[in-house]
């Protein structure tokens, strides 16, 4: 009896440990299909959950208030969680592989690869079809456009706009004789003089924050499509910035370190050191995102800073890469898409908006908001503002469709660093660099026949 | 299919490995006692009361380096979900292959080796002060152990700072001695970035080497002395043939404990340094760091583990060998 009783015990452990190794095998369900069989109406949903994937005590704080409001409006009850932003892709990675994802997602747009493909995020073209017209055409004309482009579809609502200014030291540039026009703007080669001239190491002022760790090729890059009309690749995968007029824009550019017009210490920086130094007083101009603003305003006085659009190109195009800082998605595992977008339409009504922007020093998505005053002409997003809505603005292509991950946290900035330490010529540096990119984009083109290359986008 | 059957082979090949080990554990016990004492029924109670922490070291420990030694043979990047598969040694064939893998391999050597060397020397000189007792010594040694208490995070930031080559304490200091003339880009020129990262390591670990060595010290009777001073030994004698004698058990565990935990600490040269620029303050470790979170390529670092555990398994092997640490503290 017992000798059975075993048998039948083992017989059936067998039996499910078959079942389980086969479960792997079988094909995947698709996550769409799974969250559109089991979908509810906003009515029947009674609560949603919600991941921030850069929690600061200020934004938690917000969101809380938010979901108060949020649920006084409409009876849904929002729980908020976060995770650390240096394991938020990898948390929002597994939490996805396990089916246990939160309705809404902040999501960076560096992930959305990743994320398409894995099926974490779903299209949300349906649901912004009936809006389009109230958000900013940095929103539609750039950010959903080159989402359609790479992806095929919509995934994000942009919680705010980031575009890249020139920060400079407004009093600095008075000693020095120096006179800057916002609304005039000024080429590169007057930015690189600004840049000479502002530095003094006597008085340990130096010109430039200039980036040489992890995001030193970001700017670099930015400057060389401008000499390619913003392009990156040609239609086969081949990369343009590798010309000799383009090797020659590289060492222009790399001169700001190599002629002593930033720190010696800053072929290590990184957006941390950069900020910290340009409100610390050791450097004049820091090119970054209109996010540094806030930072700028609580450490420096008024008549300290001031920000200055991004340089034009020898075409007279400014070209800057405008994106948004994180945006809400929807996720795969959302059993009420309808409910959760009535979220993420309320996050970004306009009251909601502008005050979520003026936290994070970002620009308002929609276009009923640009006539705040801290928005308009004599606020100190004016430079940003205007850039959004200048014509004459192209975003530049980025680095493509491809994971580039280990190449942006690795080789970049360290074959760069490289050339700036006397280690290699600066045609070996850049070409290494170009090359692997080169490289990647044509295995992918060769991986996806039906892709196409992606375009410089206009504003207009 | 066939990425299926390449795991099921593997994971086959994997578990033989293991079986092998483990049979041969078992003939290697069994031999043993064989030869030392006849066979006696086996007393489980010791595994009775051991059990839980073995489970639980099993758990926590076992799974994941079981885990991260099959990852070391798979395409494993956190950004490819949907590409995960085996490789084979591909990813050691690239961190063989890797232009600055050498550069890192000698920094790894360099910084293991001075610090283990300097904390020695200087724990050693402390613990040797610190061993009579004179007025004020309880506050003097909780001054001087002090660094030990401190995260390494918190000491990664003052030496950052310290170091900062325009704002750094140290530039100013050596500026007034005039020992220099200008001031030095300490964390940004190669080799005194690595240099920043190793006295900031040495200052850190010397209070462990001291504590370790005191309690050695404290341990050692004080007849012997009497009795060497009655024989008419100096100074120099009795350090030689009774102190370093008497302690060598705790210096050859602490020189090995301090060599494995500097080897594999990456702390320090994250936040100082960040490994740059251009590798040059990189070790193994911070690279390993830098390849799973920053570049999300669990596979290379798993790999670049699988390379950590065998050169400090055969340090370890080696060192104990060398030392004769089976026959130390014997008389």
């Amino acid at each position: 009896m017992k000798k059975k009783s075993l048998s039948a015990v083992l017989g059936l452990i067998l039996a499910f440990s078959v079942e389980a190794g086969c479960a792997a095998t079988k094909p995947a369900k698709s996550v769409n299909s799974q969250v559109s069989a089991s979908s509810k109406s906003p009515g029947d949903i009674k609560s949603l959950s919600f991941i921030d994937v850069s929690p600061s005590p200020e934004r938690q704080a917000y969101f809380e208030k938010i979901f108060k409001k949020f649920k006084s409006e409409t009876g849904i009850t929002v729980s908020y969680q976060s995770v650390p932003w240096d394991d938020a892709a990898n948390k929002l990675a597994v939490m996805g592989t396990s089916h246990q994802l939160p309705d809404v997602m902040t999501t960076w747009a560096g992930w959305l690869g990743q994320f398409t493909s894995a099926k974490l995020v779903v299209p949300i073209d349906n649901y912004i079809a009936s809006q389009k017209d109230e958000y900013t055409k940095a929103v539609t004309n750039i950010v959903w456009k080159s989402e359609k482009q790479l992806y095929g579809a919509t995934y994000t609502v942009p919680d705010g706009m980031m575009v890249k200014g020139v920060f400079v030291r407004k009093d600095w540039c008075k000693e020095a004789g120096i006179s800057l026009d916002p609304d005039k703007g000024w080429s590169y080669d007057e930015y690189f003089n600004v840049c000479k001239k502002l530095t003094n190491p006597s008085k340990r002022h130096y010109g430039v924050a200039y980036r040489g760790a992890r995001g030193a090729f970001d700017p670099i890059m930015v400057y060389l499509e401008g000499f390619n009309g913003g392009k990156l690749y040609d239609n086969q995968g081949n990369i343009l910035i590798n010309s000799k007029e383009c090797q020659e824009a590289f060492k222009k550019w790399t001169d700001l370190y190599l002629k002593g017009y930033a720190p010696k210490d800053s072929v290590n920086w990184g957006f941390t050191e950069m900020v910290d130094n340009f409100t610390g007083g050791l450097v004049g101009t820091l090119i970054n995102d209109s996010e540094v603003a806030p930072t700028c305003a609580k450490n420096m006085k008024a008549d300290q800073w001031m920000v200055m659009p991004m340089p034009t190109s020898k075409d007279g195009k400014i070209y800057n890469t405008i994106n948004s800082p994180y945006a809400y998605t929807i996720s795969g595992d959302c059993k009420s898409p309808q409910a959760a977008w009535k979220l993420i339409a309320f996050l970004n009504r306009s009251d909601n908006n502008i005050e979520y922007c003026k936290m994070g020093g970002l620009i308002p998505v929609k276009k009923d908001v640009s006539d705040d005053a801290t928005y308009g002409e004599s606020g100190p997003y004016s430079a940003f503002v205007k850039q959004l809505n200048n014509p004459n603005v192209v975003v530049p292509c980025a680095f493509g469709p491809f994971d580039y991950t280990d190449m942006h946290q690795g080789m970049m900035h360290q074959e760069i660093q490289k050339y700036l330490l006397g280690q290699q010529k600066a045609e070996t540096a850049l070409s290494k660099i170009t090359d692997e990119l080169q490289k990647r984009m044509k295995n992918y083109l060769k991986e996806h026949p039906s892709a196409s290359v992606e375009e410089p986008k206009s504003i207009s | 299919m066939k990425i299926v059957m390449k795991y099921l082979l593997f994971y086959f090949i994997l578990l033989a490995a293991i079986c092998l080990i483990v049979l041969y554990a078992i003939h290697l016990h069994r031999k043993h006692k064989k030869s030392v004492r006849p066979r006696n029924k086996i007393n489980l109670e010791p595994f009775f009361y051991t059990a839980p922490v073995f489970i639980l070291l099993v758990l926590m420990f076992g799974y994941p380096l079981l885990n991260s030694f099959i990852m070391a043979f798979e395409n494993y990047k956190l950004t490819e979900p949907d590409r995960i598969y085996i490789n084979g040694f591909d990813n050691f064939t690239k961190i063989f292959s890797d232009s600055d893998f050498l550069l890192i391999a000698k920094n790894s050597l360099i910084y293991v080796v001075l610090c283990v060397l300097f904390q020695f020397i200087f724990g050693m000189i402390l613990a040797l002060a610190l061993r009579k007792k004179f007025r004020g010594r309880g506050v003097y040694q909780a001054i001087v152990f002090l660094p030990w208490a401190l995260s390494g995070f918190v000491v990664g930031l003052l030496f950052r700072w310290s170091f900062n080559g325009e704002y750094g304490i140290v530039n100013d200091v050596l500026l007034k001695m005039h020992v220099i003339q200008d001031r030095i880009p300490w964390l940004g020129t190669p080799g005194y970035s690595l240099l920043v990262v190793i006295i900031a390591m040495i200052w850190m670990g010397i209070p462990f080497f001291a504590i370790m060595i005191l309690a050695a010290l404290q341990s050692i009777p004080k007849e012997i002395y009497e009795a060497a001073d009655m024989d008419g030994c100096g100074a120099i004698k009795k350090f030689f043939s009774i102190t370093i004698p008497f302690i060598k058990p705790t210096i050859i565990m602490t020189l090995l404990l301090r060599t494995i935990w500097i080897f594999n600490s990456f702390d320090l040269i994250v936040v100082i340094t960040g490994g740059g620029p251009a590798n040059t303050s990189q070790t193994i470790p911070s690279y390993m760091y830098t390849m799973a979170f920053s570049s999300y390529d669990f596979g290379m670092a798993a790999a670049l583990g699988v390379v950590l555990i065998m050169v400090l398994g055969l340090y370890s092997i080696f060192f104990l060998k060398m030392t004769k640490y089976s026959q130390a503290g014997d008389f």
